[in-house]
């Protein structure tokens, strides 16, 4: 099995309980900004009342959920991981939280069609892709998100943004320092 | 070799947003994978230049070994655990 064979195993076993869900993490940066080596599938699910487990029954055997379940405290979620011990890569499961953007962009994801997938990937918009890296910038102060916020703002270019719904949301945050000084950092690229 | 200069770095970044904003979005994430694989490759060929007598199962169990050691520096102080019985 192969990374994006995984990924799209657990995508089909979502669709088929008709689990909502959105890809996040790297796959979304990537979606909109540029490829970078990723080392697992994140996944946002509402779950409602089902348990994950659930989910993991209708995998493959090769698939194991990890017993441990993990909270992240900057957006209150809780985090499943599914390994894949035959390859290197791991699922993540992230449950939708009462976290208000996380409601958000969760309402506002969308479809992204892939011929290279061969499927249409469902994700968060863009503007809800830079929001969240900057919550866990700020929070982390890890330089793979700035990295992420920056590669996103170049490739799609400055006219592709909705900039007050952006403000809005970092001013609810305290994100907006990080923000500007973002895109102060981007050079000027001309098509 | 002279350190590289902001406006070379610039120029390089500059030429990896033209590219990607003509690449088709399925195409960066097959891309992901793929560099995901080289990396994997490249620690597999490290494993196996410090553990020459490894078999392939133990290079795979020291690749895993040390990916889940950069996961917990990654991760250190951004997620708590939580036990089955208190999930929300």
């Amino acid at each position: 099995m192969t990374p994006d064979e995984a990924t799209n195993q657990v995508i089909d076993a979502l669709e088929r309980l008709k689990i909502p869900y959105m890809l996040v993490g790297s796959f979304s940066t990537m979606i909109y900004g540029l490829s970078r080596s990723t080392k697992d599938a994140d996944i946002v699910l509402q779950l409602e009342g089902m348990s994950i487990r659930k989910i993991t029954a209708e995998l493959p055997s090769e698939f194991v959920l990890d017993p441990q379940i993990k909270f992240e405290s900057a957006t209150g979620t809780t985090r499943y991981v599914v390994e894949v011990p035959s390859i290197p890569f791991t699922i993540e499961f992230f449950r939708l939280s009462a976290d208000p953007h996380d409601n958000e962009r969760f309402r506002r994801r969308s479809a992204v069609s892939s011929e290279q997938l061969g499927r249409t990937v469902v994700v968060p918009t863009l503007e809800d892709v830079v929001l969240t890296k900057l919550r866990w910038s700020v929070a982390t102060e890890r330089p793979k998100d700035v990295e992420d916020i920056t590669n996103v703002i170049a490739v799609q270019g400055d006219d592709a943004f909705d900039w007050d719904y952006i403000h809005h949301w970092c001013a609810q945050h305290g994100t907006r320092e990080r923000l500007d000084e973002i895109r102060a950092s981007i050079p000027p690229i001309d098509d | 070799m002279s350190e590289p200069t902001k406006e070379l770095a610039d120029d390089i970044f500059r030429r990896r947003v033209l590219r990607a904003r003509t690449t088709p979005p399925g195409q960066k994430l097959m891309d992901g994978f793929k560099l995901y694989e080289r990396a994997c490759g490249l620690m597999r060929d490290g494993i196996r230049h410090q553990f020459p007598n490894a078999d392939a199962d133990e290079v795979e169990a020291i690749l895993r070994k040390r990916l889940k050691r950069l996961r917990q520096i990654e991760e250190h102080g951004i997620y708590h655990d939580l036990s089955e019985e208190q999930t929300p």
